[in-house]
């Protein structure tokens, strides 16, 4: 029996235990991966291949691990006629009569370029009718690697011997290293976030925006829900469902109603202009305006989720309480202030913590509006972090250096949990009550 | 056009079930059906041929192998994306790593660097012949743009640049004449009329009261190559031609960013034009709501059409983008598009992509997308297509403008450049930080994040 109830509950838990892995889980261990790496639109993120190009040789040239013979025999791209390359390219399935025409015509011949070679090829009667195959059939004449992608180290290796370039093995693993393709393991990123006097911006941005929405959120929750407990029960319910439309309306229409709003050619300034004020954008008009209308769109959003939790927590006192407390004279300040407040400590607790967690990683509202406008005064950690990592002008998308930014917004966020499990006494508030034991 | 094509499909379909059931003893045929798909980034319908020569040219290859006796059923898949570049980049970037890409993309050439780096691409060079038509009458510089590591990587789709306008009756009514007007181009790229002289004009213009305050001068809402115009304007460069280093100018950078200080300041643009309505925005600059604006040659398009703009010559005139001192120069930046292979499927689906993209840059089907979206042309040829040198606009942006054309370079780390130069640009514009910090600011970034990629000034 009891083993069967054992597994009902797994059961029962398995769908959420799934959720948390996939979404939150898996979420976490791959942002601690990546912000390890210099993962980036450039590196790819499923691993590299070796290339070595003109840009890598010009900063060799500008270091000085390589002298100039050794520069210039690795730039080298060109392409050379002779017996062993048109061995070479019979054992790669030439055409013979192809190659006795190259042979014959252009033995001994060297070409700089590609280009050049091609153009000589295209004169032959025998040769490939088809660009491509033509152009495939210059590739065994060239010793160079230059601009060729392998896939795997030993390839490069052994096309980096077949160069005859005569390397140190110093000099060796600095062009496998400046030619791999892909991501590498650094803590770059760190360093590199802790060095940006922007990071520090963004992060007294992220404090100022938890703390005043938080506020808000906290504050105008506990009013509404104050101020509809004392009113007639149809008349707070409709007062609730007005104050629910926020949260309820979807994130797009509802930032565009505010864009109407706002703007300098919405519904505020129309007003205002009725009264003779010029027309002015709230959204983005300076950063305080900026600012003030953020808090607000998040602000109205979650001030809902505090009304209906700090409801129903008031609904729950024991209006007996609420009624000795008239007869002894107690006005509706000092009820609020002695009976209904300390009753909602916990309500306010799971609300301050669960809107701190949320806002430190919430960037969708001011994505909508401001985009973290105007010049960057209302941008946040996580919106920055997105911007980085997945959406910006250039598509430079920096994967390694967006997740060392949401790792930090983990650490802080778990950090920040635990303190206010300790400053609000959870153990405290879950322990057994004392009349059972 | 679809439906001609549906058409076509079946009735060769139809044909295609008679031929096997008729010749299936005698030598096979061997049919090949491919699908490319065409990713167009910044296209709205106007730029539909983007995507749409691509197809046209997927007709004339089925119908060229048709003759060689080869049957070819080429579909094309097409996708136009027209909100903003930075989704566009996003879905290509994202789709590529799980190998979904489009077989071919269309994007800015800025995107080369990176993406040839990482494998998200092919080099062209590889399977169409550079000596052959239509490929040896494009125009060098830009196949230069769509160079990078000494390998052509794509064609270029189209061409533009970035001109100054002006909203000719507000000059006249602030004193200039017809004659002077007309002369404002050359005494731009001269550089005897500069980028402070646009701000005392439009002051004048606001004064006047021909336009409300900060819309005297009226620049681009959002981040784009644009801003680099006006960097050059103070004599800063983008990149060293000996080192392959990018360069950040001090002194030039400092200069462009206290130009928009001032404009500010004087009035005559607000503090936060950053993010503004892209849509208010065209409406204001071709109905005369703004004295000065800087924008690209595609803008003819939107002005004249959905804007209602009925006179475009008569109402505006467009030079370069002025000099902003002496060690700087008129210029302008053109940021063509290119049609770049992807990775996405086997070498023989590039080569067809490879050759769809060559076909498809021939000066007929090309000078269909430039006149259709207002662009400039790739190559020498279109002046000989009616469509394209009849077209007024075409020929005299090609001529003022686009001969004096320079290009961003394409290197792997320019795009964070990029990001950081305007974070110092908005940050010093909206009063955030002073000019002096927002410079120190983007060199101490630059530093900790291009490291010795970057010459700093």
């Amino acid at each position: 029996m009891r083993q069967r109830i054992g597994l009902l509950g797994l059961g029962f838990m398995t769908p959420a235990l799934i959720m948390v892995v996939v979404f939150f889980l898996i979420p976490v261990v791959m942002t601690g991966f990546f912000a390890f790496t210099n993962m980036g639109t450039a590196t790819g993120v499923s691993g590299g291949e070796y290339l070595l190009t003109p840009k890598i040789i010009k900063h060799f040239e500008a270091g000085d691990q390589f002298d100039k013979t050794t520069i210039n025999a690795l730039s080298s791209t060109s392409y050379s006629v002779s017996d062993a390359a048109l061995a070479k390219a019979e054992k790669a399935g030439l055409k013979k009569k192809y190659l006795q025409e190259i042979g014959k015509r252009l033995n001994g011949k060297t070409y700089a370029k590609r280009r050049d070679f091609i153009r000589d090829l295209k004169k032959l009667k025998s040769r490939p009718r088809n660009q491509r195959a033509l152009i495939k059939s210059t590739e065994s004449f060239s010793q160079s690697i230059i601009n060729k992608r392998f896939e795997t180290l030993e390839g490069f290796k052994i096309a980096l011997q077949n160069t005859g370039v005569d390397l140190q093995p110093v000099q060796t693993d600095r062009v496998i290293e400046a030619s791999y393709t892909g991501w590498v393991w650094t803590t770059e990123n760190f360093t590199t976030m802790f060095n940006k006097p922007d990071t520090w911006f963004v992060a007294a941005n992220t404090v100022i925006y938890v703390i005043l929405v938080l506020a808000f959120n906290i504050g105008f929750g506990l009013f509404l829900a104050l101020t509809t407990f004392y009113l007639p029960s149809g008349q707070s319910a409709f007062f609730r469902a007005v104050w629910l439309l926020p949260r309820i309306s979807p994130p797009v229409l509802y930032v565009l109603l505010w864009k109407w709003l706002t703007w300098d050619t919405g519904f505020v300034s129309t007003i205002l202009g009725w009264f003779g004020m010029a027309p002015y954008n709230f959204m983005l008009g300076s950063v305080e305006s900026a600012w003030m209308v953020v808090v607000l769109i998040n602000g109205f959003v979650g001030a809902s989720l505090g009304m209906i939790l700090f409801s129903s927590a008031i609904q729950a006192i024991p209006s007996s309480i609420l009624y000795a407390s008239e007869v002894d004279g107690a006005n509706r300040w000092q009820q609020v202030r002695y009976i209904i407040l300390p009753q909602l400590r916990w309500p306010i607790l799971f609300t301050t913590s669960y809107t701190t967690l949320s806002l430190l990683t919430s960037f969708e509202y001011i994505l909508l509006s401001t985009e973290g406008g105007p010049g960057g005064s209302t941008n946040v950690w996580s919106l920055e972090a997105y911007y980085t990592a997945l959406n910006n002008y250039s598509g430079n998308l920096q994967y390694g250096y967006g997740a060392a930014m949401a790792l930090v917004l983990v650490t802080i966020g778990v950090t920040v949990s635990l303190l206010y499990l300790r400053l609000f006494k959870f153990d405290d508030l879950v322990s057994r009550p004392r009349i059972e034991s | 056009m679809k439906a001609t094509k549906t058409l076509g499909h079946s009735v060769k379909a139809a044909v295609l079930t008679t031929a096997v059931s008729m010749a299936i003893a005698a030598t096979p045929s061997f049919a090949k059906d491919m699908t490319i798909s065409v990713w167009a980034g910044g296209s709205n319908q106007s730029d539909s041929y983007r995507a749409d020569a691509i197809e046209m040219a997927a007709d004339i290859l089925e119908r060229e192998a048709a003759i060689r006796g080869e049957e070819l059923n080429i579909k094309v898949e097409k996708k136009l994306f027209n909100d903003g570049w930075e989704n566009f980049k996003q879905a290509v970037t994202l789709a590529a790593e799980s190998k979904t890409a489009p077989n071919i993309i269309v994007t800015s050439h800025a995107d080369i660097a990176p993406w040839s780096q990482s494998g998200l691409i092919r080099p062209i060079s590889d399977y169409i012949d550079q000596d052959a038509w239509p490929v040896n009458q494009i125009y060098g510089n830009l196949l230069e743009i769509a160079s990078y590591n000494g390998q052509l990587w794509g064609l270029p789709q189209d061409a533009e640049s970035r001109p100054f306008f002006f909203w000719k009756p507000h000059l006249k009514a602030i004193g200039y004449s017809d004659e002077q007007i007309e002369g404002l181009p050359e005494k731009v790229k001269s550089g005897e009329y500069t980028l402070y002289n646009v701000l005392d004009d439009a002051k004048k213009m606001q004064d006047k009261g021909l336009v409300t305050a900060g819309k005297g001068f009226s620049p681009r809402v959002s981040n784009g190559p644009d801003y680099w115009q006006f960097y050059q304007s103070f004599g800063g460069q983008m990149k060293d031609k000996e080192s392959g280093k990018l360069i950040f100018d001090k002194q030039a950078m400092g200069d462009m960013y206290q130009f928009f200080v001032e404009a500010a300041k004087m009035g005559v643009t607000s503090k936060t034009h950053l993010g503004g309505d892209w849509n208010q925005w065209y409406s204001e600059v071709a109905n005369g709501k703004a004295g000065t604006w800087h924008g690209g040659t595609w803008h003819y398009n939107r002005y004249t059409g959905k804007e209602g703009l009925d006179d475009f010559f008569g109402n505006i005139q467009f030079t370069l983008i002025p000099a902003g001192n002496k060690k700087g120069r008129a210029n302008t930046i053109t940021h063509p598009l290119v049609y770049l292979v992807s990775n996405t499927g086997t070498d023989d689906d590039a080569a067809i992509a490879a050759e769809l993209i060559a076909i498809a840059s021939e000066p007929r089907l090309n000078s269909l997308h430039a006149i259709k979206s207002a662009h400039l042309g790739i190559g020498k040829e279109q002046a000989n297509v009616g469509l394209y040198s009849g077209d007024q606009w075409a020929s005299e942006a090609t001529e003022r403008l686009l001969v004096h054309a320079n290009a961003m370079p394409n290197h792997t780390e320019f795009g964070q450049y990029w990001q950081i130069m305007f974070k110092g640009l908005e940050a010093s514009w909206t009063g955030q930080k002073t000019v002096a910090e927002a410079v120190a600011n983007v060199e101490a970034e630059l530093k900790t994040t291009l490291g010795d990629n970057i010459l700093i000034k």
